[in-house]
């Protein structure tokens, strides 16, 4: 049973689209993240599920009941803006206590939930505290909070954490994700940071050009893309060019290879670069592994792993080894070699 | 949403006054330009272009153009010489006084024009500042006129529009890229060179700019034609004053009005031509 | 390249000098003990403060300036700040024109400004009297008022009126919360501006003034065409500092460059 639902949503500025029908459905509690890259509409649907801008098509609802032409202020959402959109001429306490006062709230209550809000975020000593003295992470605490304080029926996180440098991201992500479980709060990430996605959500619904181009979980995304744009921009991958020979069988780089191809039009095999090894010309390939031959370009060391570049006679591509693990010499011809089902084909864009 | 349709609603009140006290009055104006001044002096309601065409077929008028255009010139020429080193140095310093430099620069536009002309006159009167010290020095014996005449109102005037064209050129050169000129440096150019092939071209524009509103400052001041000039200086806007008040000939006044007005507006079009022409 | 070199800097200096001469001399000249302008003075005293403050017209011309300004720059808040309100946030049609229309006033000369409006005035017995002046100068402070407020208003932090709406807040309340509070500064800065603007303004005045009504700006540019003594130098000093502690207020607040620029 769906708790939150967007049916056939669609917002034109004058020619341009920037949502082009998006229909989504997220279970209570779920967590869901937008992914996609800038422009694709992502951020437009979070403010249109806020009551920020106006959809010219489509229905919203929460829990039953339609809430599309609703103003923002009645819709009883949490949003976190990226850029936090604090009140700088109010304390921490005050910004927390904004939404309860907003909905005429006792005094005491308002005093006590507040301090709950603030122990949640681990903010307790901040109370009296103007924003602009926090750390970008206290901030981004303090915006959550005041999200979270008013018992919103949906969390909408905004590019939450784009603002904030690599190692309290990380911190933060998991305090987000622990807060948002514990609460079982419906919540919405927009991202564009496929780790945040991946790391933080239930389930992923990957945007493309103002429509969803695949939504399922952080596992299906990665490991079964349903389309070259979702294989492209969820994690790394290989795209090899690749030949349909008239049994059927495909050719890669000008060999053989145990995979087989639905389409008929021209295609790539796309294969993450971690799921291929590198063996000795001389070692034969086992069954239902593909394989081709190259010369090491270059080896590339980025600390947790080695990257090595092969050329061959179709292109270059890239092989992902785990560092410390022996690398085979720059020049040396080698074989690299994936299991056939770690073969993804899509048809090439026409250009 | 409802309440984003009703914020329109907030423009009445002063839609209503900008209609009433200043769009009416401005009709008002050129409805008085058709009427006519009957032989006692008193005005005739009319629709002719009898008031206009004498206007323009007196000598005076023309002498009044050309006043109008020459002191308007000149000022505007002194002052951009003095304003844009003045715009250059703010927009180039590192000084930490930066902003009080600035407000400084700017100042004089939010000072009462009566005291900065009592100021000038202070300075060049008679027995003021300067002659006061050319005399002490022996360079002259007599006191040199430099006031109620055009000299007086020329550098009055200078001063008074320097602030505004201060502004416009400030504003010009915020998109004066400063790398162009480091690279023009390391290039080989010396400063001088730097200065008359990057900084100078680029900022052509802004000087446009800064000119023409410097001009139509100039063109319709009042003040300091008046008092600077002490009676002997006659352009328009002194002219379209007297025939207001002393004279209260309405119909030519608003005849000499629009003129002046219709002369702004084709120089403001000729600036703004220009600045677009250099910006490429 | 840094900072703008000795040359730039002493041509800076000459100019400085040049500004600010008028002022020094004002100065220099409100202690004068001479009877008329004489620079150096021949000696130092108060006596032109002493005049001032015994001179009835300057200060009932002062007493209305005062008068009409305050007036003036109450109305003009009240008129312009909702209008830069819906021009700053709202999103309608033909809103570019509107604001075109309602910045007109600003492009016209006050010479053109202050004669329609003795042509519209007189019929109506508007001239020489407090609500005649008080309009006279709303047609150059309303624009002003919209023009900086509808900035001011334009420059909030991003979407923080939209985070106050989704906690809850009506329309109203949002405006009465976040949007007046944030933009307090600037609206006082405007007032002071408004105030000093319409406390200035002489062309318009001259137009409409009459023998029963004379503004400040006015009676000083009759007094200085009649007489030449350092009356005015002592009002003058007067003004000028009055005037600096608005403009460091209004430096404190948001930044005169800002506040007086487009």
């Amino acid at each position: 049973m769906s708790y939150l639902e967007l049916s056939g949503l669609q917002k034109r500025y004058g020619s341009a689209v920037a949502v082009d029908d998006v229909s989504l459905s997220v279970a209570k509690g779920e967590a869901v993240a937008l992914l996609g890259p800038s422009g694709c509409g992502k951020t437009t649907t979070l403010r249109m599920l806020a009551g920020l801008i106006e959809p010219n098509q489509g229905m919203i609802r929460v829990d039953g009941s339609e809430i599309t032409r609703l103003p923002a202020h009645k819709r009883n959402m949490g949003y976190v803006f990226q850029s936090y959109a604090l009140f700088p001429h109010m304390s921490v306490a005050r910004n927390v206590a904004f939404g309860l006062e907003e909905r005429g709230r006792p005094k005491a209550e308002i005093a006590r939930q507040v301090e709950e809000a603030l122990a949640m975020v681990r903010l307790e000593g901040l109370a009296q505290r103007r924003p602009r003295e926090l750390s970008g992470g206290q901030q981004q605490r303090v915006a959550l909070a005041r999200a979270l304080v008013i018992h919103p029926s949906v969390l909408l996180l905004d590019e939450s954490l784009s603002n904030l440098d690599a190692k309290l991201r990380d911190t933060m992500r998991h305090e987000i994700r622990s807060i948002q479980r514990s609460l079982g709060i419906t919540t919405l990430f927009v991202t564009h940071d496929q780790v945040e996605a991946l790391t933080m959500c239930d389930r992923i619904a990957v945007m493309h050009r103002g429509r969803i181009a695949q939504i399922g979980s952080p596992e299906d995304i990665y490991e079964r893309p349903a389309t070259r744009f979702v294989a492209e921009f969820v994690g790394r991958a290989n795209a090899l060019p690749a030949e349909r020979g008239s049994d059927g069988r495909v050719t890669l780089w000008g060999a053989a290879q145990p995979v087989t191809a639905p389409v008929e039009q021209a295609f790539d095999i796309f294969v993450r670069p971690q799921r291929m090894r590198i063996l000795p010309l001389s070692e034969p390939a086992g069954d239902a592994t593909a394989r081709v031959t190259g010369k090491v370009l270059r080896n590339v060391f980025v600390g947790d792993h080695v990257e090595v570049l092969v050329e061959g006679a179709g292109g270059q591509l890239t092989v992902e080894m785990a560092s410390g693990s022996p690398v085979p010499p720059e020049g040396s011809e080698v074989a690299v070699v994936w299991r056939a089902q770690d073969s993804l084909p899509f048809a090439r864009e026409a250009a | 949403m409802t309440a984003s349709a009703r914020l329109p609603l907030l423009l009445i009140p002063a839609a209503l006054f900008v209609l009433a006290i200043y769009a009416w009055p401005t009709l008002l104006l050129m409805r008085n330009a058709f009427n006519e001044v009957g032989p006692t002096g008193a005005m005739v309601e009319a629709w002719s272009l009898k008031t206009a065409a004498d206007t323009f077929a007196d000598g005076f008028t023309f002498e009044l153009t050309l006043n109008s255009i020459w002191l308007s010139l000149s000022a505007t020429a002194i002052a951009l010489a003095l304003s844009y080193p003045l715009s250059l140095f703010l927009f180039r310093t590192d000084s930490r006084w930066k902003g009080l430099l600035a407000v400084i620069a700017i100042m004089p536009m939010l000072i009462s024009s009566v005291v900065r002309v009592f100021g000038w006159l202070a300075i060049l009167g008679d027995r003021g500042l300067v002659n006061g010290l050319l005399q002490s020095l022996g360079l002259i014996s007599a006191p040199l006129k430099l006031v109620f005449n055009w000299t007086g109102v020329t550098i009055g005037l200078a001063e008074s529009i320097m602030p505004y064209m201060i502004l416009a050129l400030l504003a010009g050169f915020g998109q004066l890229d400063r790398t162009l000129e480091e690279a023009s440096r390391s290039l080989g150019a010396s400063p001088f060179r730097t200065f008359m092939r990057v900084t100078l071209p680029l900022s052509l524009p802004a000087i446009a700019l800064a000119a023409g509103l410097g001009f139509v400052l100039s063109m319709s001041a009042y003040i300091t034609p008046k008092l600077l000039g002490g009676g002997r200086v006659f352009v328009l806007a002194t002219e379209i004053f007297e025939q207001a008040t002393t004279n209260t000939n309405w119909p030519v006044a608003a005849v000499l009005a629009i003129y002046t007005l219709v002369l702004l507006l084709a120089l403001l079009a000729l600036s703004n031509v220009v600045a677009k022409g250099l910006k490429r | 390249m840094n900072g703008a070199g000795p040359v730039l800097s002493s041509l800076a200096a000459l100019v400085y000098a040049l500004i600010l001469a008028p002022i020094v001399v004002v100065f220099a000249l409100a202690f004068s003990a001479d009877n008329f302008i004489l620079f150096p003075p021949s000696g130092y005293s108060l006596r032109w403060f002493q005049a001032l403050a015994g001179h009835a017209p300057l200060l009932s011309a002062l007493g209305l300036s005062v008068q009409v300004a305050s007036v003036v720059t109450l109305l003009s808040l009240v008129v312009g700040v909702p209008a830069a309100l819906a021009l700053a946030k709202g999103e309608f049609r033909g809103k570019a024109a509107l604001t075109g229309f309602f910045l007109a006033p600003l492009l016209l000369p006050t010479l053109i400004t202050g004669l329609a409006l003795l042509l519209f005035f007189t019929p109506l017995r508007l001239t020489a009297t407090l609500p005649g002046l008080v309009l006279g100068h709303m047609t150059v402070t309303v624009p002003f008022v919209i023009r900086m407020m509808t900035t001011a208003l334009s420059n909030l932090p991003h979407d923080i009126e939209a985070a106050a709406a989704t906690l809850g807040a009506t329309p109203w309340r949002v405006v009465r919360r976040v949007t007046l509070p944030l933009a307090m500064p600037g609206l006082i800065a405007c007032g002071c501006l408004s105030f000093l603007l319409s406390f200035d303004e002489t062309v318009i005045s001259l137009f409409i003034s009459g023998p029963r009504a004379s503004t400040l700006p006015v009676e000083m540019v009759r007094y200085v065409e009649g007489r030449t003594d350092p009356l005015i130098a002592a009002l003058s000093v007067v003004l000028i500092i009055a005037t600096l502690i608005v403009i460091v207020a209004v430096e404190r607040l948001v930044g005169v460059a800002r506040a007086v620029g487009k």
